[in-house]
């Protein structure tokens, strides 16, 4: 991965360009309902102000470096090597080739699909870590979510980890950290340039409008007003029900883990304080083992099950406003009809 | 408006504005219609944003499917490209290697056409003319298109003159003008365009148009509230401005339109009529989901910072 030119200071806030955003969404929306991530390029500007001017999909895995399928059309116009990338090398090429064209060469993150909301999983700890160490402090990593993309909403959002937790990480220990001080997220502007701004204007106004009897334009006011809970209700409390009962297994590992230390660092509490001591120092050791079950992954289920009780609460504040209003308005047709 | 010029070794361009031409070309399916996604459109401009000094104008590749009569264009990348004069020299290995990388993301996109902005002409005397839309050089790369497409590419401008106060977006099909079976020249005939989305793109597209007047750009953090009064506040206006409309037809001034008549009879027939009993049944019914999911959030929540604290402790 290229090295990027810190503009000092860490990033406190993400502009993310018009362009970029509708590439990450058509790409996660294209690739339901399997998972995707991508890589982001843009420039760090003073403030702490970092700037995405463009993301790119990472391609899907090939299963055989020499097994491509090719169809006919392929063969003819596609360049087998390019096609033969993988990973870190798709990445470079591309990035090679944007130089050309003039985008910014910079790599500054990467972005993922993520599924209602859960993002707090250890592959992604492990993947942020290896962006915020090996490319920079600053890296980020944008979350989009098709599932909750609707009505009117747009779910990005954009996360990276605390310097706590990277620390703890690279020492490797196995401590407690506040599950709410591990990511920490960072809030997310659309901007766009001139030229797109004037563009929008007259997409807003209706000018390219569509040459059949269909809808036009790209006004998402009404599809707020929507009345139907229950299907996000309910599939928030199925993903709260797994987490949780994932969540009392890993407990249950930890009084394990507990009772055994206990009984193998000292059966006999007759031998006084002395002995205690000991004790205690024994199972400070035995959990700084590597065979202790790591802390980590109850504190990441823990942040992700508040992370659902947050998005319903949101949700529920909004259909009990909707929900009132339609009775009040109800009650009024009501009223004026007896 | 027809512009004619001979160039340097190949078939020159022909620009007719009018639509009722038909090709008489039939052994491709006939295209007659296009439909572009917003990302292309922002990524043309972006492009022509970031071009090399001097570069009157910047052309790439569009992506998509072909639908019988419809072509979508999905998708697009940029291609780099020289041209001075009559001659063009266009990146053909980038144009391959790009390909390759954009296919192995995602397969079912192929190249439909190419794309390009509006061209500056300096030998223009009017102001209205000083950007043309096609230029001789067009057919060239036309042609070498024609070669990496299956079908016959489309071709796509975009006027970022700003000239005539707006952004144009114009297509085009060529086909090619033969006597005696020599060919002349190309035709490239203009094919009516749409901007469509599908729900998410429209969503985003949406919260950038809001916040295209302010100098910061759309936040994210907008409040539930804040937008459920928008909408209520527009779904008012919007009755208020029927009503007005019907208070006009009824007292005579405004002449009655029966296409509007009927809309909006039909858009008020459309409200359920739904029995008290039975309304309130279902709000009671929604409204006791609501509060069971909240309490129990609420337990879980709490729950959740107990166990924190106790792991806390454990830890020291």
């Amino acid at each position: 991965m290229a090295a990027v030119m810190e503009a000092g200071g860490p990033v406190t806030s993400v502009k993310l360009e018009g362009l970029a955003a509708l590439k990450i969404i058509k790409h996660c929306q294209e690739s339901l309902p399997t998972m995707v991530t991508g890589s982001l390029l843009g420039l760090m500007i003073e403030d702490g102000v970092l700037e995405i001017t463009h993301a790119f999909p990472f391609p899907e895995p090939l299963d055989d470096k020499g097994d491509i399928v090719k169809t006919a059309e392929e063969t003819a116009n596609v360049d087998d090597e390019a096609a033969a990338l993988d990973g870190h090398e798709f990445q470079l090429e591309m990035m090679k080739m944007l130089r050309e064209v003039n985008v910014d060469n910079n790599c500054v993150g990467w972005y993922q699909s993520m599924y209602l909301g859960s993002y707090s999983t250890s592959s992604l700890l492990e993947n942020q870590l290896s962006y915020q160490t090996d490319l920079s402090p600053n890296a980020v990593v944008i979350l989009y979510d098709p599932m909750q993309t609707a009505h009117g909403n747009l779910v990005l959002k954009c996360y990276r980890l605390t310097d706590e937790v990277v620390q703890l990480k690279l020492t490797g220990k196995n401590n407690f950290i506040n599950p709410r001080k591990i990511f920490q997220e960072v809030p997310v502007t659309l901007s766009n340039p001139g030229l797109v701004r004037s563009l929008l204007r007259d997409m807003g106004d209706g000018l390219h409008g569509s040459c059949g009897a269909e809808l036009t334009g790209a006004d998402t006011t009404f599809d707020r007003l929507d009345l139907s809970t229950n299907p996000y209700l309910e599939k928030h409390l199925e993903f709260l029900c797994s987490w949780v009962d994932d969540l009392a297994a890993e407990q249950y590992k930890f009084q394990h883990y507990t009772r055994n230390l206990r009984s193998s660092a000292g059966g006999d509490t007759r031998k006084g304080r002395k002995a205690k001591d000991e004790m205690a120092q024994a199972i400070e050791e035995g959990w700084a083992r590597a065979d202790a079950p790591k802390r980590m992954e109850s504190l990441l289920m823990s942040n992700q099950i508040r992370t659902y009780c947050d998005q319903v609460e949101k949700f529920t504040g909004g259909g009990f406003g909707k929900l009132f209003l339609t009775s009040g308005l109800h009650k009024d047709d009501d009223k004026k009809a007896s | 408006m027809a512009t004619l010029a001979t160039t340097y070794g190949s078939s020159p361009a022909l620009l007719l504005n009018t639509a009722t031409i038909t090709s008489t070309d039939g052994e491709s399916a006939n295209v007659s219609k296009v439909i572009v996604h917003p990302i292309v459109l922002l990524s043309v401009l972006d492009h022509h944003t970031r071009r090399q000094e001097g570069a009157g104008r910047v052309i790439g590749t569009l992506l998509g499917k072909r639908d019988g009569e419809t072509v979508e264009i999905t998708n697009c990348f940029a291609v780099p490209h020289a041209e001075r004069g009559d001659e063009v020299a266009i990146g053909k290995d980038f144009n391959r290697q790009m390909l390759a990388l954009h296919l192995r993301a995602n397969k079912r996109e192929t190249i439909v056409g190419w794309y390009a902005t509006a061209l500056p002409d300096e030998q223009a005397n009017g102001a209205a003319d000083k950007f043309k839309f096609i230029a001789d050089t067009s057919s060239l790369i036309h042609e070498f298109y024609a070669s990496e497409c299956e079908d016959d590419p489309i071709h796509l401008v975009v006027d970022t003159s700003l000239v005539a106060d707006a952004i144009e977006l114009r297509a085009y099909k060529s086909a090619s003008v033969a006597v005696k079976g020599e060919v002349l020249a190309n035709i490239f005939h203009e094919i009516r365009l749409a901007v469509k989305s599908s729900e998410s793109e429209r969503i985003c597209v949406d919260k950038m148009i809001r916040g295209a007047d302010s100098p910061e750009g759309a936040s994210f953090s907008q409040e539930e509230g804040e937008a459920l009064k928008l909408s209520m506040e527009k779904l008012l206006t919007m009755i208020e401005t029927c009503s007005a409309y019907v208070d006009g037809v009824v007292s005579g001034s405004i002449t009655p339109d029966e296409q509007v008549g009927r809309d909006i009879f039909e858009s008020l027939n459309s409200i359920p009529r739904i029995r008290p009993e039975v309304f309130d049944k279902m709000f009671n019914d929604s409204l006791q989901d609501l509060l069971m999911v909240t309490y129990l959030t609420n337990i879980t929540k709490t729950q959740l910072t107990i166990a924190e604290k106790l792991n806390a402790t454990l830890g020291k």
